[in-house]
């Protein structure tokens, strides 16, 4: 490789080109920067277009940039577009960028959900400022999924903290204030303590491994302790010795499933969600919250696969737990962004049973889970946005009939919540199957009661209960005797404006490829998983050769 | 090293910053008061010219006059300080006969550019803060206003200069006589804007306090001075390794502590802290907060670890715990009390005892190194960490402390300030104040990348590192294993969680909440001020993005200070 694709065109352009344009719209009067507004979305819009169709012509590979790459059978703890620079140097600081196949899907669903954020947000208002904040978001998020320098990735994942919390502050609903505090500070106190057992791992590690820094003579670079905890877990050993990896694989978790979240760390999303503008909430959804599982395939359970498997049962039972109470609570939701809400704790319920499992077909129901969640929500998020702009009401039963009058809305609604609630051939289908098939093995290899399959396969009701229940009666229900919502305070109904229809056909588009084609992403990170437990697993696993 | 005895050959070279001080401080009085008075010799009708009083100038009888001055001198004596980094410090001591009496080295050239710094900055942001009434007013008012103009610079530059004699003091005496020239100086500093009832009553109770801590310093310094018959340090460091612990000294040094442990306001001793933040204009509150601290961290770091050795006991330092249990009462006081006080000032005040336990965490870490043969060299490189560490946290400091601070003086010179809620709007009336007053309340609570992330962070690997330090990593290891100090640690990051809570509330009013009323419009222009705010940004940014050029000069201090024992 001897060009960074990475640093530049996909971290540093978003956050400079969207820190230049917010210095500069703060530089201009109030009135300019109304006028400024309608430019700024188009640049912005232009800006991620072009990152999504770099990371696009990566992902094609062949020829298109730096030759052939193969993201399927990259072998593990090797990475595409490496790239290094000398940050801190004394204390083994790295500017240190690479892709593997777990982070490329979300590279690219990130660089995909940024210009279509921009089109279903077209008309949000204080364009010049808001635009330039998606576009932050979207630099530090990838800036968390491309780190490959412990230090780097901290500063990112904390950093996609500020975006959010000014989107929410800024165009969020009523109770913004108390939802974009309580984001913050849950996930601040998660990811400290998350950051003193990332500390304490960089100085047990011994000294004068690669990239070592010159003064403290310990690294903070992921793939360089990565290989290091291999060896030294190897042979049924535990790295770090047993009391400590227990305590260390906790604190690493709690950072992380916190982010995801699972209960009983979610009480922060249905708020944030709730409170947040589509454009967040979109975002949120789509690939804030797949930090979470990212971090814990990168970090701890590469560290610390014994004290993974210690620990597998608490795991399943969290995942369990998100999923059956998330369905639940949704049930009882009146607020339809808030039940869109917790239905997204259900599903990361799932990547947490997959990841539980320690199955290779867990892992991979995982990963294609992050990345379909991160194409379905999305676009849950954007009709409920769309819901909420022209009926002025969130309400579940404040709008009837809508297939009467606004088609378009409906169709888009019917196809989403069908999305989500896992219909075949679309996306999320293929994910929970693999889950269901990955959970199936797991209970059947350890010999548990088939019981342990009701409550996932009682899930499955519940969210096809509360998503029908929800379409029916919003869509379907007064037939023709159509009731506006009173908020709309007699005006005629509106339908979807015609940016919102653009991104909403986007997104079904490829739910439906990905769940027609599922191995276009699939193939890769079925490899990436394998190499996971061929090169890790199962030699630290079984203590064998 | 060189020794040199005071005015031999190089002297004024050697200590050219605090020079430069001393010749602004007579500048500051001189020239505003040249005028055309002539003296008349006595008995005779012969006026000679001398210029001290008459008919002023129309130049030196501009009352913004001190303030430029003290502003340039002081960021002389910074640039002077930086300069003399730049080719190798040769560490020079001035000496009296056997006695060293000051010593430049790296360590305390460090801790002068925090002070000069801080006071060059709080300075050009007092230009904005104390009324200068304009030349033809010759009313009471104007005429005092302008009187004083002059006395407070004068005091910010003493405050400087006994500052810096704390730093290169290598005589407990003699680092007690700067101590103090410093206090007094704050102490009036404090209870400057007399005609506000805070400002009286809190330079009364920061003078009372203050003066009382000092009594009981002084106090244990003639018990040491009873005990060992010398105050030098190397005597002191030779009598504590020769005799090892005793009482009387351990008494002394407790002593000491009160009287340190209230410069740096650790619990208990910070209860004068929030009224003397509060009633202090927000320039003052902010070099309480920044230099006045640095130099009390710097007294903790002199007394604790080269006067009372760690390596001079056996196993742990004999203050450790003692030390383990404030920093954790401390930090976790100043971010309870912090979360309850709706006065920006006393916030910032309580977030500043918050900051001063964990300094005293890491301070606590060194004093849990073991020292024993063979082992000297691993703690000292721990030792060094965790040094390098503090100077970091107290260089950034100025920058995102002080800098919020200078942000709230533009509010006073409105008359707010006082409230939080006089910060409503802010983002609407002035958004390069609003988001730099963020970027500061970010940088406080340690969110990467700015400065304050990192500084918090090394503290945090200086700790860690120490705990770990004799853990030997195999299949055994417990938990249990690590050394306590890791749980400061972990006290550290749970009291930065809460502390996110009241600096992100700044930022909610900032943005969220609707001006007060009768403040809607634009705040005063204020060039330096702003001038100031500017720099103080620029840095907190760029010593969180490129921290590695701090890092390596606050290690080459730390170095001089934990190579030198």
């Amino acid at each position: 490789m001897t060009t960074d694709w990475i640093s530049l065109p996909l971290v540093g352009m978003p956050l400079i080109s969207s820190v230049v344009l917010l210095a500069y719209v703060a530089y201009v009067s109030p009135a300019a920067r109304e006028r400024m507004g309608p430019t700024v979305r188009l640049v912005t819009l232009a800006l991620s277009l072009a990152m999504l169709v770099l990371t696009t012509a990566m992902f094609l590979g062949d020829n298109y940039i730096e030759g052939t790459l193969d993201w399927t059978t990259l072998s593990f703890g090797s990475f595409n577009y490496e790239f290094q620079y000398e940050w801190i140097e004394s204390l083994g600081i790295h500017w240190s960028v690479g892709m593997d196949a777990l982070s490329f899907p979300m590279v690219w669903l990130t660089t995909f959900l940024l210009p279509i954020t921009i089109v279903a947000t077209w008309h949000e208002k204080n364009a010049a400022v808001y635009f330039p904040l998606v576009l932050m978001m979207g630099g530090a998020l990838i800036g968390v999924f491309v780190a490959l320098d412990l230090f780097m990735f901290y500063v990112f994942w904390e950093l996609t903290l500020i975006p959010m919390f000014f989107l929410i502050l800024k165009w969020g609903g009523h109770d913004r204030k108390y939802a974009s505090q309580k984001f913050f500070i849950y996930t601040f106190t998660a990811s400290v303590i998350m950051l003193l057992g990332l500390v304490t791992v960089y100085f047990l590690q011994p000294e004068n491994l690669a990239h070592a820094g010159s003064w403290t003579g310990r690294t903070f670079d992921i793939p360089t302790l990565t290989a290091h905890a291999q060896s030294a877990n190897a042979g049924g050993e535990w790295f770090l010795g047993v009391g400590l990896q227990k305590v260390l694989f906790v604190m690493l978790m709690i950072g992380f499933l916190v982010k995801l979240p699972s209960v009983p760390f979610h009480t922060w999303l249905p708020d944030a969600h709730v409170q947040a503008p589509t454009g967040g909430s979109m975002l949120l959804a789509g690939v804030m919250l797949k930090m979470g599982a990212y971090g814990m395939f990168r970090l701890p359970l590469a560290f610390f696969p014994h004290a993974a498997e210690h620990f597998q049962f608490w795991l399943l039972a969290l995942g369990m737990v998100s999923l059956v109470w998330g369905a639940v609570v949704c049930l009882g939701q009146t607020n339809l962004k808030k039940m869109v809400a917790y239905s997204s704790v259900s599903h990361m319920g799932v990547i947490l049973i997959g990841i539980a499992t320690m199955q290779p077909l867990g892992w991979a129901a995982a990963l294609f889970m992050m990345f379909a969640h991160g194409i379905i929500s999305p676009m849950l998020f954007a009709v409920c946005g769309a819901f909420k702009h022209h009926y002025h009401s969130m309400e579940i039963g404040a709008m009837r009939g809508m297939a009467k009058h606004s088609p378009w809305l409906a169709t888009s609604m019917m196809f989403a919540w069908m999305a989500s609630l896992g219909l075949p051939l679309l996306a999320g289908f293929v994910a929970e199957l693999m889950m269901f098939l990955a959970l199936w093995h797991f209970i059947a290899a350890e010999g548990w009661s088939v019981l342990w399959m009701v409550g996932p396969a009682f899930v499955l009701a519940i969210t096809a209960a509360y998503y029908l229940w929800s379409m029916q009666r919003t869509i379907f229900e007064g037939g023709e005797a159509t009731q506006p919502p009173a908020s709309l305070h007699g005006e005629p109904v509106p339908d979807i404006t015609d940016a919102e229809k653009w991104a909403m056909v986007i997104m079904a588009a490829f739910t439906i490829l990905f769940g027609v084609m599922p191995w276009i992403a699939l193939d890769m990170m079925n490899g990436w998983t394998v190499a996971f437990f061929e090169t890790l697993l199962i030699p630290i696993l079984t203590g064998g050769a | 090293m060189e020794k040199i005895e005071p005015f031999g050959e190089g002297f004024v070279l050697a200590l050219a910053p605090e020079f430069i001080l001393v010749i602004g401080l007579f500048t500051l009085m001189i020239v505003p008061n040249l005028g055309d008075a002539k003296f008349r010799i006595p008995m005779t009708q012969i006026r000679i010219p001398w210029f001290m009083g008459g008919k002023r100038g129309t130049l030196d009888s501009d009352p913004r006059l001190p303030g430029l001055f003290a502003t340039v001198f002081l960021s002389l004596a910074f640039g002077l300080t930086a300069m003399s980094f730049l080719n190798g410090m040769t560490r020079t001591q001035i000496v009296s006969g056997d006695n060293v009496m000051l010593q430049v080295d790296e360590f305390s050239r460090m801790f002068e550019l925090i002070f000069f710094g801080a006071l060059a900055l709080a300075s050009a942001a007092s230009v904005n803060r104390l009324p200068a009434t304009s030349r033809a007013d010759r009313s009471a008012s104007g005429l005092y206003n302008n009187r004083r103009q002059v006395d407070f610079y004068i005091l910010l530059i003493t405050t400087g200069l006994g500052m810096s004699v704390v730093a290169l003091a290598q005589d407990l005496f003699l680092l007690f006589i700067g101590l103090e020239l410093a206090s007094f100086s704050t102490y009036i500093l404090v209870a400057f804007m007399k005609e506000s009832k805070e400002g009286t009553e809190a330079g009364m109770k920061y003078f009372i306090v203050g003066s009382v801590a000092s009594g009981v310093g002084l106090y244990g310094l003639s018990l040491l001075y009873l005990w060992s018959g010398s105050l030098q340090f190397t005597e002191l460091t030779s009598a504590f390794a020769a005799n090892g612990m005793e009482s009387l000294p351990l008494i002394a040094l407790g002593m000491l502590l009160v009287g340190f442990g209230f410069k740096v306001s650790a619990a208990p001793f910070h209860f004068a802290a929030p009224d003397a933040y509060a009633g202090a204009t927000a320039p003052v509150a902010g070099v309480l907060a920044t230099a006045s601290k640095a130099m009390g961290v710097l007294g903790l770091l002199r007394i604790l670890l080269v006067v009372a050795s760690p390596e001079a006991t056996e196993g742990a330092a004999v203050w450790l715990v003692a030390l383990g249990v404030l920093s954790v009462v401390t930090m976790t006081w100043g971010n309870l009390a912090a979360l309850g006080s709706t006065n920006p000032k006393r916030m910032l005040a309580y977030s500043s005892v918050a900051h001063a336990g964990y300094m005293l965490a890491a301070i606590t870490a060194i004093g849990a190194l073991n020292w024993e043969e063979g082992h000297v060299n691993l703690s000292n490189d721990a030792a060094l960490v965790v040094v390098t560490a503090l100077i970091f946290h107290l260089t950034v400091l100025v920058c995102f402390k002080l800098g919020a601070f200078l942000v709230l003086s533009l509010l006073e010179s409105e008359k707010g300030g006082h409230t939080l809620e006089s910060l409503g709007g802010l983002a609407k009336r002035d958004p390069f104040l609003a988001v730099a007053m963020f970027i500061f309340m970010m940088s406080l609570a340690g969110v990467p990348p700015l400065s304050g992330f990192v500084s918090k962070l090394l503290v945090i690997m200086g700790i860690v590192k120490v705990a770990l330090l004799d853990v030997t990593v195999n299949s055994d290891l417990a938990f249990s294993d690590l050394h306590w100090v890791w749980f400061l640690a972990l006290a550290m990051v749970i009291n930065s969680a809460i502390s996110v809570f009241y600096y992100l509330r700044v930022g909610l009013v900032m943005y969220f909440h609707e001006p007060e009323e009768g403040r809607e419009g634009p705040l005063p222009s204020g060039g330096p001020v702003r001038l100031a705010i500017l720099a103080c940004l620029v840095t907190t940014v760029f010593f969180g993005v490129g921290a590695g050029q701090l890092i390596a000069l606050a290690e080459s201090a730390a170095n001089a200070l934990v190579g030198a024992w």
